[in-house]
């Protein structure tokens, strides 16, 4: 297949024989490398013969020129006729002695009594014709002894060029033919496909650059933390536990005083999380009693309903667990929630005022801590984290309480859960038989460690750009 | 948590350990440290062991857990001949004190026993309110009978870190910690001090102390009032001071008390709890025997009577934290280590349950990207100006921005579009998320519903740039989507429309109104969509019934 530039080239070699580059260069208005190349790849074709050959000419030299102008002096003394040297001189100048060395030479005069007197006819000497046809023509062969006169009067100069002399060859010839059935085109359409099948014809598509870069084209795309979240509670559903829910909107109830954390604690103030007009309502009154119960009797101050009563957006998603322990479920039982929490924090790299956790629940007749520590490891393992190390810690509501430290190869052991046997303050008063391990686990930071962020933000990032951009983890 | 610094000498000139083993004992204690320079570490305890707040607390606890010293810590006691006398004091009704004799306090005993006080008041005393401690040289008292009364505003001392005497009103209108403090325990024009005999201010609880009893490197015996709003936590506290001055080799005072609920202080109080042996195996998942159980329990400083089927556990009065059996439980764990508790294989039977309504995002989240749009995840908390009609509000916000939970995805989708005009166009978004609205039938009056919003912006834009994509996902799910004009303030009017099935409203979508876009400073037309999933649950599962 022919390049539209090839085919050009064949073209007009098939109408002059042979050319020489520059002339190529010149009759196809190509940039001189252009055409350098494509005979190189036509020649590679067998399409082209190329011959370089050394080739000599004569150029007019500055002399010659002013003489082509002027005409020669031996010329402009005979056409004075008759003149007596003191005016020849001044009208010749500088040139009276060559007109009349010339001349003489020629045998054109004689000089009789100071008169010069010519003794021909015709004052036009063969230099000045040899002259025009070398200037008119490069490629014209002058008479070598008029050359060697003009050599000698430095009117000429003899220059010498290498040039490709290129000729088209029969295959050449064949594939240029072959090539003139084609049409070219620019893209194809449907018409042409219907053309060309009805017709039987073809097509060249013209060449396109294929190495460039294409324009920008932007991808519908999933949320790569959405992606991950879904990764996490894939591997809850494949363990076997159930996937639960709860609003935001929560009573400091659930939140709080059914995880036995006394109305004063220190979590508990108010610019440890965020609350909402109004008050809900406890619905389950026995409940409420034994809660109420548990916290005057063990920590001993007066529990108030109406703190329970208040509304607050969740800083924990135990808040969930609260809510599937006050459904008194059945042991065995596993349960898990993901969830965004609030609290009111400062926004910085490391913090956001809302973040999302997992909250876990297992409930079992004879549920203990080293299944517990179990259940936790399984749970990293699959989540990518395979070596976990167990932190004894406080939660009010866990007891034994752990914390999980899983191992990142770059940062060392990085804190990832809190964990616990739920306390029997917690258990007992929903009326829930058999032990409960429950665990939460921030899912924003180990999103981080997975996609290798350094800035919580950029979870959350709301740059288009960014998550146009955003690498694919595999 | 609470961090306290301290000088690493204070602890291993009193234990024989490594810098190395110091941060494992500290870890199997619940505690971290992070080493500050050749001297001090920082420690961060947990919020149970106040106890541990201060070296002595450290080092009796590692002393046990390193097998050095078992069983409770004896500390000498003995009578003091003081005499504090409660009155009615209406703020902080609850006072008790207490006597310390034969400290020893260098300059890094003296830091930490400040700090110690502090990190005390921040924690049990949760920053005073609820108890408050004064530190006095109990030389520089000079009284045997010290008592704790309202005093008027106009009385006048000297206060800690001053020179000239100064009134009550003064000190709570004039200095830093009157300005803190004082709020919480003024009443009318009295306040509650601690005076002596004569009735000059030794402290005005839980303000300052004053200049005259100021504690420094030369006090040997020590002084201590605790007061406050319970009694419970008032005892606790001071409980907690004593033993870890004893731990440090002070003599404990007792005072005689009148007026309160007891006649001598400190309480010293010990507790007993009752562990069945089945109880400690059961929880943890071991199987101990009583001698391994008891060696435990002595190592995290109990003393223990056995009995047929339990363990007694006596629990010493500075071991707070210690509510029930259970916490006494996590000690033994505590003891054996838990990375020396061998995990339990995990098992499990059958894939867990999940509604179908995540199915139903997993679907819309497909279709959606099918249809080219981005996904993108914005925050549930938004400014309370780009909503309408009923929605949380938060009560107390800690940015101006964010002080309200969305009722709508259309707001925070906006707010994003408005930050991504200079990206190529077209800009095409959505995202599935939760909103919260009310009223609804829920025992707190707000619902969480799930929604997914798509919006489309361009230099152009017309209804049915968001309409064709949005009617295809729904069609895509089985449904057929009619359309019904109506009327919003977000859209440009008769171009908006709700989408109904039946008879269920599924969503709303169209143009955004000219309004809006100048309110969140979008140059661009948007359309945009939002279909109610929950809705759209109701539907999908009345068509599977």
């Amino acid at each position: 297949m022919l390049t539209e530039t090839e085919r050009r080239i064949l073209e007009h070699l098939s109408k002059v024989e042979m050319i020489d580059d520059l002339q190529l260069s010149s009759s196809l208005e190509l940039p001189r490398s252009t055409v350098m190349s494509t005979i190189e790849s036509l020649k590679l074709k067998g399409l082209v013969n190329i011959e370089e050959i050394v080739k000599s000419y004569y150029e007019v030299t500055e002399e010659g020129e002013r003489r082509l102008r002027e005409g020669m002096p031996e010329d402009r003394l005979l056409k004075m006729g008759r003149v007596e040297i003191p005016k020849a001189k001044e009208r010749l100048g500088a040139d009276f002695e060559l007109a009349v060395g010339w001349a003489k030479k020629k045998g054109w005069i004689r000089v009789e009594n100071g008169v010069i007197v010519p003794t021909v006819n015709t004052p036009m000497s063969s230099e000045i014709l040899e002259l025009k046809k070398i200037k008119a023509d490069p490629d014209y062969a002058p008479d070598p002894d008029i050359v060697k006169t003009l050599q000698l009067r430095n009117l000429v100069r003899r220059k010498v060029v290498k040039r490709l002399i290129i000729r088209i060859t029969s295959r050449g010839i064949k594939a240029l033919e072959d090539s003139k059935s084609f049409n070219y085109v620019g893209n194809l359409t449907r018409e042409l496909v219907i053309s060309l099948r009805n017709s039987g014809g073809s097509v060249v598509l013209k060449e396109k650059n294929v190495e460039a870069e294409p324009p920008e084209l932007t991808l519908g795309r999933k949320h790569f933390f959405r992606e991950f979240l879904n990764e996490v509670r894939e591997t809850l559903l494949e363990m076997g536990f159930n996937e639960v829910y709860s609003g935001y909107v929560e009573m400091e109830f659930y939140n709080f005083d059914m995880l036995f954390q006394p109305q004063d604690h220190p979590a508990r103030e108010i610019h440890d999380s965020f609350s909402v007009e109004g008050f809900g309502e406890i619905r389950d009154k026995e409940l409420l009693d034994r809660v109420a119960k548990v916290h005057k009797d063990k920590w001993k101050y007066e529990w108030e309903p109406g703190v329970a009563r208040r509304l607050m957006l969740r800083s924990q998603t135990t808040a969930t667990t609260s809510r599937i322990l006050s459904t008194k479920p059945l042991p065995p039982a596993r349960y898990f929630t993901i969830g965004k929490v609030f609290r009111p924090d400062s926004l910085d790299a490391t913090h956001l005022l809302e973040f999302h956790q997992l909250d876990g629940l297992v409930l079992e007749s004879d549920y203990n801590f080293r299944r517990l520590l179990g259940t936790l490891k399984e749970i990293f393992k699959r989540l990518g984290v395979a070596e976990v190390r167990f932190k004894p810690a406080y939660f009010p509501f866990t007891e034994p309480s752990v914390e999980v430290y899983g191992f990142i190869p770059q940062l060392g052991w990085v804190e990832m859960a809190g964990a616990g046997l739920l306390r029997p303050e917690v258990v007992q008063p929903t009326g829930v038989e058999g032990r409960a391990g429950a665990w939460g686990i921030g899912l924003d930071r180990l999103a981080m460690l997975k996609y290798g962020l350094s800035d919580i933000r950029d979870l959350y990032s709301n740059r288009v750009d960014f998550l146009r951009k955003m690498r694919v983890e595999l | 948590m609470p961090t306290i610094i301290l000088d690493r000498s204070r602890v291993t000139r009193r234990i024989k350990i490594s810098d190395k083993e110091l941060n494992e004992v500290l870890f199997s204690l619940k505690a971290e440290s992070k080493e500050i320079d050749r001297q001090y570490i920082e420690v961060e305890v947990n919020t149970d062991r106040p106890d541990m707040l201060i070296s002595e607390g450290i080092v009796r606890a590692a002393k046990g857990i390193l097998g050095l010293e078992k069983g409770e810590a004896i500390y000498r006691s003995r009578t003091s001949g003081l005499t504090f006398n409660v009155s009615r004091v209406r703020t902080r009704p609850y006072a008790l004190a207490a006597a310390v004799y034969g400290l020893e306090l260098d300059e890094e005993g003296l830091r930490e026993l400040i700090q110690f006080q502090e990190k005390l008041h921040a924690t049990l005393g949760r920053k005073r309110k609820k108890v408050a401690i004064g530190l006095h040289d109990l030389r520089k008292v000079g009284s045997d009978s010290i008592s704790y009364i309202e005093v008027d505003l106009s009385k006048k001392f000297v206060p800690l870190g001053h020179k000239e005497e100064m009134s009550v009103k003064d000190v709570l209108v004039n200095t830093e910690q009157g300005k803190n403090y004082g709020e919480i325990a003024v009443s009318g024009s009295s306040m509650p001090a601690i005076v002596d005999e004569k009735g000059d201010v030794l402290s005005l609880p839980p303000v300052i102390n004053s200049e005259r009893t100021r504690i420094s490197t030369e006090t040997r015996d020590l002084f201590i009032d605790v007061t406050g709003t319970s009694f419970e936590a008032v005892a606790e506290t001071l409980d907690v001071i004593v033993a870890n001055l004893g731990e440090a080799g002070g003599v404990i005072g007792f005072v005689d008390v009148k007026g309160a609920p007891v006649t001598i202080s400190p309480l010293l109080r010990h507790t007993e709890v009752k562990v069945p042996k089945s109880y400690v195996n059961e929880v943890i998942g071991v199987e101990l025997n009583e001698d391994e159980i008891v060696e435990h329990l002595s190592r995290m400083r109990y003393n223990t009577q056995r009995g047929d089927s339990y363990v007694k556990v006596v629990v010493p009065p500075y071991r707070v934290d210690v509510i029930s059996e259970i916490d006494v439980v996590e000690d033994v764990a505590m003891s054996m280590g838990y990375n020396n508790l061998r995990p339990e294989i995990y098992v499990y039977y059958r894939k867990g349950d999940t509604d179908l309504r995540h199915d139903l995002i997993s679907q819309v989240r497909e279709l959606l990207i099918g249809a080219g749009f981005l996904e993108i995840m914005t925050f549930v908390l938004t400014h309370s100006s780009l909503l309408m009609g009923r929605y949380a509000q938060i009560k107390n916000p800690i940015s101006d921005y964010f002080n309200a939970v969305r009722n709508s995805l259309i707001p925070t989708t906006l707010s994003l579009l408005s930050s991504n005009q200079t990206v190529s166009m077209p800009v095409k978004v959505f995202e599935v998320g939760e909103v919260v609205i009310s009223p609804c039938d829920s025992d707190t009056g707000y619902c969480n519903e799930t929604r997914a919003a798509a919006a489309v912006m361009d230099s152009e834009i017309s209804y049915e740039d968001i309409q064709a994509p949005v009617h295809s996902v729904l069609k895509s799910l089985g449904l057929s989507p009619r359309y019904k004009r109506t009327a919003s303030p977000y859209f440009i009017p008769g171009r908006v429309a709700l989408i109904m099935h039946g008879s269920e409203e599924i969503g709303i979508l169209g143009e955004v109104s000219i309004d809006w876009l100048n309110r969140l400073n979008i140059e661009y037309p948007v359309a945009i969509g939002e279909i109610y999933l929950d809705a759209l649950l109701r539907v999908l599962k009345g068509k599977r019934d």
